[in-house]
């Protein structure tokens, strides 16, 4: 149930993200999707594994391959649907703590928080551009290809 | 093509790069329009060099000789709609090759594109904070609470921005409103925990955008703009996080 919860708030977290940037129409629904689709496979990955980095960075793998394709359907730069998507990801509540500790001296709970948004940050991001690399080489090799 | 025509199709080509930058644009997609719209004007050699606050352009043709400018880019609006249509221009230059009058036309249009109006915008912080609270485990009565300050954030927001005071000192203003807001609403009992219903408001004003597309830049070969937009989205993230942990230090709470 808890679940369910989160994935909810998590899609209508996306979706106002996607407005405050200013997008329209029938991109703002494919956006809010992409942000559905993030935390979904977050929530799957973190029913094989107990690790939350490698969950956070599968989750960012497959947004962005869902970023990348649909951009490519509505021929509009990838920005447009991964920032709206990544959302979800970015881990807002740990960096809050972290300041929060900072702030009362408690070094403990401060070393544990700041540790988790470092890396659950550096681990979102080597995601997301592992999968634009490798995607975009992909593609050209194969764009390439049909034009010959 | 004469000189002073050249002069005027680079002029447009930079005043798109400036707008695509600002509206929230990889710096090499940025480079990239550029260069591709001076080429299908029948230039020989384009060389683009853009960071996040300047954009300069030399073209190359045999016909109008050497032609160089640079343009310095302040603010940022993240509009991706913009951007949306600015790439749809840019992409429609290069294969219909359009005059001067035309491109201004249409850039006229795109500057003056829809926006979301301040009622939808006072809704939407609501929603985001209020969905946000509930996602990092709040309750109904934070989700309230936390709604209810992000709408009055939005007002704030906008209310700083008109006095003109740079992005830091408006974040830090907001965050420590919020933060105090948070409490009260606690005080009399309209939320539960003072710092879930924060966190709603943390993701609101966290530089989402800057920071990933940071890290695109940097990875894909753009190190300098990277660490520029690296640097600014923590330290504005810092400052947010800061601002509402200082009122809990000096409520002397959590």
């Amino acid at each position: 149930m808890q679940e369910f919860i989160q994935l909810a708030a998590a899609t209508i977290g996306s979706f106002g993200f996607a407005a405050l940037f200013n997008i329209r129409g029938k991109k703002l629904i494919v956006a809010t999707l992409g942000g559905f689709f993030a935390w979904a496979v977050y929530l799957l990955a973190a029913g094989f594994s107990k690790n939350p980095y490698l969950c956070g960075f599968v989750s960012s793998v497959m947004l962005t391959l869902y970023a990348e394709c649909m951009a490519r359907v509505y021929k509009t730069p990838v920005t447009v649907f991964l920032v709206a998507a990544a959302i979800p990801l970015i881990p807002g509540a740990a960096l809050y703590r972290t300041m929060n500790c900072l702030m009362s001296q408690d070094w403990m709970e401060m070393r544990k928080e700041s540790t988790y948004a470092l890396l659950f940050a550096a681990s979102m991001s080597a995601g997301i551009t592992l999968t634009t690399l490798i995607f975009r080489a992909v593609w050209k090799r194969l764009y390439n290809q049909r034009r010959m | 093509m004469k000189r002073e025509e050249a002069e005027q199709y680079l002029f447009y080509a930079m005043t798109i790069g400036e707008m695509l930058l600002t509206s929230g644009a990889e710096v090499g997609r940025v480079e990239d329009t550029i260069r591709r719209i001076c080429m299908a004007y029948g230039a020989k050699r384009v060389d683009v060099f853009s960071i996040t606050s300047s954009i300069v352009t030399t073209m190359y043709g045999e016909e109008f000789g050497i032609c160089t400018q640079t343009r310095r880019v302040s603010g940022m609006s993240n509009d991706l709609n913009k951007l949306d249509e600015l790439n749809c221009l840019s992409r429609e230059i290069c294969t219909q090759k359009p005059s001067v009058e035309e491109i201004k036309k249409e850039l006229e249009r795109i500057e003056k594109g829809p926006q979301y109006s301040f009622g939808s915008q006072v809704f939407i912080y609501a929603l985001v904070s209020g969905s946000f609270s509930v996602f990092f485990g709040g309750d109904f009565r934070d989700m309230l609470a936390s709604a209810l300050i992000g709408a009055i954030l939005k007002f704030l927001e906008s209310f700083v921005k008109k006095g003109a005071a740079n992005t830091l000192l408006t974040a830090l203003i907001c965050s420590i409103a919020g933060g105090f807001l948070a409490n009260l609403a606690v005080r009399t009992g309209l939320g539960h925990h003072a710092d879930l219903i924060s966190i709603g408001n943390v993701m609101l004003l966290i530089p989402g955008i800057a920071f990933t597309n940071s890290l695109r830049d940097m990875f894909s070969g753009d190190t300098i703009t990277g660490l520029i937009r690296f640097m600014e989205s923590i330290l504005l993230a810092i400052i947010i996080a800061l601002g509402f942990a200082l009122v809990n230090l000096i409520l002397g709470v959590g």
